[in-house]
């Protein structure tokens, strides 16, 4: 009898609690993607390299994006990588650089620019278009959250989100191999308001351990809302991109 | 004192702050869009070329000079492009200027390379006319369904091609399911006087075919693409007065997230294919041709690319054609010693030309590219070792290489050629054994 009396004061007392605990990981991960960007959006990036002795190489981006999987970004800056576009469709990616002439299959975790960033930081989608929630935890003002690739394809098998409890913004993200390695470390600043009521960090900046004393950062400027036709997320069109800015 | 202290503290406050702050602007400027674009790069390439004298190629070109051991070369390029946009019109020009120094003296050549007008009245539709490259194909180093494209080298894939004056449109549509995307791109091609004339034959024409007849003559190609289960594939078409007709299919698809396949076939209708035999006795055969490319792109956990090719040129000599081809100049060149007529060199510097000795001139080829990128955390530092393999002959060139792009808009490139080969093989007889070059490429 006392041990079915125990039982049911466990079960009544974890009743009681679960409310409390229970944070819908998905939902948080939708709202924290929807804070971050529209759906379907225009944006420009600029993107820093910054070496151990300060010396820094800057690209800047405009980029586009529809719905779940469609993502394509024009490089604008410097005159080297001018015309350069990236085309992400889905799980498909294709580079297109104007003396070859013609767009070429590249992978996510293939370097478009060398340095920190890779195709996958470039034509990044929703973090929930990719990746699922394992586990919630909450520490003092911000929740964190433990997410892990829905495929292969995704360039980070492992995230660990730290995510603001009142913004729902992100504040920190590691990116992890499937081994638990750290890839990357990503810090969201400057809360801005892009207007809209889009109000979000428009400054990411990251390390690596892979690349000691290297530094990148991501500014983010011009985002808003904006839906263009499917067409101009193909291969025929990589080569006019520019004419969408 | 204090106060001084305090001002100065402050001075160094700011100015840090200041300088901090500048590290990270995005200024409205820089995302401004302008009508119009001035860009391009200039190019300094110095070149040493260790020379085989012994070589039949050699033997071709410089019979009748004394180079000595070495030559050098200074090539300077400079490759300007410029558009102007206005609502759906979009004008857009590259043009191409060399002068170099050789053992010839100084020469200099400009080339419009591209220059067309392109209308987009909707994402769904653009026509475009002008001079254009097509670069129809999905091949690295080959591409045998490239029929209205100049053939590229494979030593330097990726340069920028010199296109043909042409009509052409995009008609793209996408939808949902297995077919994501289907495009169609027609093109009409005319081959008249002072427009692409050297479209049917020469240097543009790999088979070395003669126009099957002379006079202006209208030319169609065609391409239709489709995302299909998330892979590229291209049917294309050709036909015209210019080339006999033509057929070709290409794909590529990622089979993992690191893994890319891809090929080319095509099918040649009615190819006309001259050489000689050891005599000079010079022979003409017709037929319908396969030419064919398989490939992968594969890049490991540690940032190494490997492309790999195996191309089959069914317009391209065999052994043993190549082989009377070399003992033809061989007997020119005895002849030449030994009396100074040098009618049978001429004879075969004429076959050479655009025939024997442009690239990859024979049936079966394998290409291997690999590439580290960043080594040792060298930022923005690349070395790659690309070969190609005659498998004919087994002679091959072998080609290092390092590039470093880690100043802003300045590429810094050293490569080496290593022509290895026997006697009648296709780069044992090619003019030089080593070659060495550096490339200093400025963008702006």
């Amino acid at each position: 009898m006392r041990n079915i009396l125990k039982i049911l004061f466990v079960l009544s007392a974890l009743i009681i609690a679960f409310p409390a605990y229970a944070i819908d990981g998905t939902q948080l991960l939708a709202q924290v993607d929807r804070n971050l960007t529209p759906e379907s959006y225009v944006m420009y990036r600029k993107l820093i390299n910054i070496e151990p002795d300060g010396r820094k190489k800057e690209f800047t981006l405009f980029t586009v994006k529809k719905g779940k999987d469609k993502v394509a970004a024009l490089f604008t800056a410097p005159a080297s990588e001018k015309g350069r576009s990236t085309l992400r469709l889905g799980e498909n990616m294709w580079l297109y650089i104007p003396n070859v002439g013609k767009p070429v299959r590249i992978t996510s975790l293939q370097s478009v620019i060398g340095g920190i960033f890779n195709n996958s930081d470039i034509l990044s989608l929703d973090y929930s278009a990719e990746y699922d929630v394992q586990k919630v935890d909450e520490t003092g003002a911000e929740y964190l959250l433990y997410l892990k690739a829905k495929n292969k394809t995704v360039a980070y098998d492992q995230l660990k989100m730290w995510v603001d409890k009142s913004k729902k913004l992100p504040t920190k993200i590691e990116c992890l191999t499937e081994a638990g390695m750290l890839i990357k470390t990503m810090y969201f600043k400057d809360i801005k308001d892009f207007g809209g009521g889009l109000v979000r960090p428009a400054d990411i900046e990251t390390d690596s351990p892979l690349y000691k004393g290297y530094k990148s950062v991501m500014l983010f400027a011009g985002l808003k809302k904006k839906e263009y036709k499917d067409e101009v997320f193909t291969l025929t069109f990589m080569d006019k991109m520019e004419s969408l800015r | 004192m204090k106060r001084t202290l305090f001002l100065l503290g402050l001075c160094v406050v700011v100015l840090y702050s200041s300088a901090f702050a500048g590290e990270y602007k995005f200024e409205p400027s820089e995302i401004e869009k302008k009508p119009y674009h001035l860009g391009g790069y200039g190019e300094f390439r110095p070149v040493l070329n260790v020379l085989d004298k012994s070589a039949a190629l050699y033997k071709v070109n410089f019979y009748n000079q004394n180079l000595g051991d070495t030559t050098k070369e200074y090539n300077f390029r400079l490759q300007l492009e410029g558009s102007y946009e206005q609502g759906i019109a979009r004008l857009f020009m590259r043009v191409n200027q060399d002068v170099d120094n050789t053992y010839q003296g100084w020469g200099s050549d400009g080339t419009l390379y591209e220059g067309f007008l392109s209308l987009k009245p909707s994402e769904s539709y653009h026509i475009d006319v002008g001079k254009k490259v097509f670069k129809w194909g999905k091949g690295y180093a080959w591409n045998p369904v490239a029929f209205v494209d100049r053939p590229k080298d494979p030593n330097e894939p990726d340069l920028a091609l010199e296109g043909f004056w042409t009509l052409s449109g995009d008609y793209i549509k996408s939808f949902a399911g297995p077919l994501k995307t289907l495009s169609f791109t027609p093109v009409l091609l005319p081959a008249i006087t002072d427009i692409n004339e050297d479209f049917a034959g020469g240097l543009s024409n790999p088979a070395g075919t003669p126009s099957p007849s002379t006079g202006d003559k209208i030319n169609l190609a065609a391409k239709l693409y489709f995302l299909l289960y998330d892979t590229d594939i291209d049917l294309v078409y050709f036909t015209g007065g210019s080339r006999t007709t033509r057929f070709g299919i290409d794909f590529s698809r990622n089979i993992t997230s690191n893994l890319e396949v891809h090929g080319e076939l095509a099918y040649i209708e009615g190819i006309t294919k001259r050489f000689i035999n050891t005599s000079g006795t010079l022979f003409t055969e017709t037929f319908d041709v396969t030419s064919y490319l398989l490939g992968i792109r594969y890049l490991t956990a540690k940032d190494t690319t490997y492309i790999l090719e195996y191309y089959h040129d069914g317009t391209g000599f065999t052994k043993d054609q190549m082989g009377d081809f070399f003992s033809f100049v061989n007997r020119g060149y005895d002849q030449f010693l030994a009396t100074g007529n040098d009618t049978l060199l001429s004879k075969a510097a004429n076959l050479a030309q655009g025939n024997y000795s442009r690239n990859t001139p024979m049936t079966d080829y394998f290409y291997l590219r690999i590439s580290q990128k960043e080594p040792f955390d060298i930022l923005y530092f690349t070395p790659a070792i690309t070969g190609i393999i005659n498998l004919q002959d087994q002679s091959c060139s072998i080609t290092p290489e390092a590039v470093y792009t880690g100043i802003t808009n300045l590429e810094l490139r050293l490569k080496a050629f290593l022509l290895i080969g026997k006697g009648n093989s296709e780069f044992g007889e090619k003019p030089n054994d080593y070659r060495i070059e550096f490339r200093a490429r400025y963008f702006f």
